[in-house]
């Protein structure tokens, strides 16, 4: 794992994406996630828009930016739900910030931490996720172990296919 | 102070989003009258606004996706065309392959036909109005298990509706837009349905567990319920109707938080994970078709027919008591003069005797008959001087004397006038007849009805 100071990685490795992109990825991950998760309600071991706050918090290396993609993806998620708004907007909020805020300091071309990085993210934000429902809303929600471990998985070989389709779109000088 | 605010404000942005989230979560929240804190379901105006902005960028692309008939195809083919691929398909193999995938379209078209086709028929036989609202996505979430149907408010579901297949319920519809609706399962945590066990008839109310199975929680343990048994809607939670299939029981599971409580859990009757059309019963009233209103007309004039028939009967069976004689007598005693000689302490009145109506050809059997000048006397004459004279007027009865009666007859021996001086039979004979209780050669005389009455006396004497 090599590990770089934050200025000169921040100077030479910020990707760049066309600017409907942005808007568009998200969108369709977020319609992709609810079309996939009815043909595939039997595996819900994914979840696409955590993904892809990930991709770009780490492609743009900007904590704040991955912040507000984080606080979009998770209303959004949110507002699909029948649960109260802002569980998974606090989740991927945080969850942005930290991809951003290590992407400045650590290679994120590597699959291994890309993959690890999702896979420990993914748990972050389903820890998260409880704590709200018991602590904040005071909600008893049963969970399992297993379901949790699969969908971290599930999301780190999502990330190792898609990241490298997303890397197709960046604008290079 | 620009400095720290520069140097920090990646930590303050996240605080101040974070807090932001937090202040909305704490306004949907509300305090519960135990002390706790508990999310509210009911969305304020502004979260509702949210969820129709999300449901309004996200159900277009569903409903495109799901009216292209193949959703993951469409995007697959598209995929494709993006990448010039559809070029290629001039040659044989592609349009092999462009035939397959028709062929599999139709032949999810006849599928999805032959399963609107089973969802008409139920819809007709069902007893309730229904709508068939299709699938078109769902919330993303396996902590979520809600799904989005293809028709709303303007096609006319309303919230808390049920919603159905003809294998069994499905969810309830939890909130309305336009255009689509969003169904909670009842498999998530926070669905509740009233369910009955269709054998034991243990009540229970089914919600979903952590696996996204439906379980019936919070009932005491029972050994009688078994695997297989059969689960139903209970109607108490006035959204589904009464008897529709739920589920079998799968498993009994002791309800870990909780000792002597069970939880069964159940294996739902629908495919909640592969829904592609459902039922919204849009109407609890019952509707019946023109054979049912047929058959009800008929069930209620035969039923008034009934009741008119059973009129008839009490009316002429009041008549016919009102016709008919009663057991009083007519020429009983008033009954206030009963009731005087009751208070005078005297015994009650002995039922009158009936009076006996005068025969209209008397003979010697007859009571009081006395018999014709002729016949008495060739009595006379044959008898001679061992007959003894007839006594004119019927003495009383004395003690030891024999009643003179026919054999059979039931007049009193006290009232009967006898000749027993004259017609004294021998001993031993009268010993003979005692048990017939008659005397064959003496000359039956009637017993005077009327003992206040005196016979008539003979003219010879």
């Amino acid at each position: 794992m090599s590990v770089l100071t934050a200025n000169s990685r921040r100077d030479l490795e910020i990707h760049r994406y066309p600017a409907p992109l942005y808007l568009l990825v998200p969108v369709a991950a977020l319609v992709l996630q609810a079309l996939l998760s009815r043909y595939l309600s039997r595996f819900p071991y994914f979840d696409i828009p955590l993904v892809i706050t990930v991709y770009f918090a780490l492609g743009r290396r900007s904590p704040i930016q991955g912040m507000f993609l984080g606080v979009f993806v998770g209303i959004f998620e949110d507002a699909l739900t029948h649960h109260a708004i802002g569980i998974n907007g606090i989740a991927k909020t945080v969850a942005g910030f930290l991809a951003a805020s290590m992407g400045v300091r650590i290679d994120v071309q590597n699959v291994f931490i890309r993959v690890l990085l999702n896979f420990a993210l993914t748990l972050l934000c389903s820890a998260i996720y409880l704590g709200i429902y018991r602590g904040l809303l005071g909600i008893e929600l049963d969970w399992s172990w297993f379901t949790l471990l699969f969908q971290a998985l599930g999301n780190s070989v999502i990330a190792l296919i898609l990241f490298p389709l997303l890397d197709r779109f960046q604008v290079r000088d | 102070m620009e400095s720290f605010f520069f140097r920090y404000r990646n930590l303050i942005v996240l605080l101040v989003l974070l807090v932001a989230q937090i202040l909305g979560l704490a306004m949907q929240v509300r305090r519960t009258g135990e002390g706790s804190n508990t999310y509210d379901p009911t969305d304020s105006k502004g979260v509702q606004l949210i969820r129709l902005w999300a449901n309004a960028i996200v159900s277009p692309p569903e409903r495109a996706v799901q009216n292209s008939k193949s959703g993951a195809g469409w995007i697959w083919q598209n995929y494709f065309d993006l990448r010039n691929v559809r070029q290629q398909n001039e040659d044989l193999r592609a349009q092999v392959d462009q035939l397959r995938l028709e062929q599999a379209e139709m032949l999810e078209d006849v599928r999805q036909g032959q399963r609107l086709q089973s969802l008409n028929k139920f819809e007709e036989k069902y007893l309730y109005k229904t709508l068939t609202a299709q699938v078109i996505g769902g919330s993303g979430s396996d902590l979520s298990r809600v799904f989005y149907l293809d028709k709303g408010k303007n096609e006319g579901i309303a919230r808390d509706m049920a919603v159905i297949t003809p294998e069994g319920i499905v969810g309830k519809v939890r909130e309305v837009y336009p255009h689509s609706a969003q169904v909670l399962a009842i498999n998530d945590q926070s669905s509740g349905a009233g369910v009955i066990l269709e054998q034991t008839r243990v009540r229970g109310i089914l919600r979903g567990n952590a696996e996204g199975q439906p379980a019936i929680v919070n009932i005491l343990a029972d050994s009688r319920i078994k695997p297989g048994e059969k689960v139903l809607t209970g109607g108490g939670d006035q959204i589904f109707p009464r008897g529709l299939p739920v589920g079998v029981v799968d498993r009994v599971e002791k309800d870990p938080d909780r000792d002597g409580f069970i939880q069964v859990v159940v294996n739902p009757a629908a495919n909640l994970n592969g829904l592609d059309e459902v039922l919204v019963i849009t109407d609890s009233e019952p509707r019946f078709n023109d054979k049912q209103l047929k058959d009800l007309a008929e069930s209620e004039s035969e039923k008034k027919e009934d009741a008119a028939a059973l009129n008839e009967q009490k009316k002429a069976s009041e008549i016919l008591e009102e016709k008919l004689p009663g057991l009083t007598d007519p020429n009983a005693p008033k009954p206030a003069q009963d009731g005087a000689s009751a208070a005078n302490g005297a015994a009650p009145a002995a039922p009158p005797a009936p009076k006996l109506l005068a025969p209209q050809h008397p003979d010697r059997f007859t009571p009081g008959y006395v018999g014709s000048n002729a016949d008495r006397t060739q009595s006379q004459a044959g008898d001679g001087a061992n007959s003894a004279p007839r006594t004119a007027a019927p003495k009383p009865a004395q003690p030891g004397t024999q009643p003179t009666t026919k054999p059979g007859t039931t007049t009193k021996p006290a009232q009967r006038p006898t000749t027993a001086p004259v017609q004294q039979a021998p001993a031993q004979k009268t010993d003979r007849l005692e048990d017939t209780g008659s005397k064959p050669d003496a000359p039956k005389q009637p017993a005077n009805p009327n003992p206040n009455q005196q016979p008539p006396q003979r003219k010879e004497q």
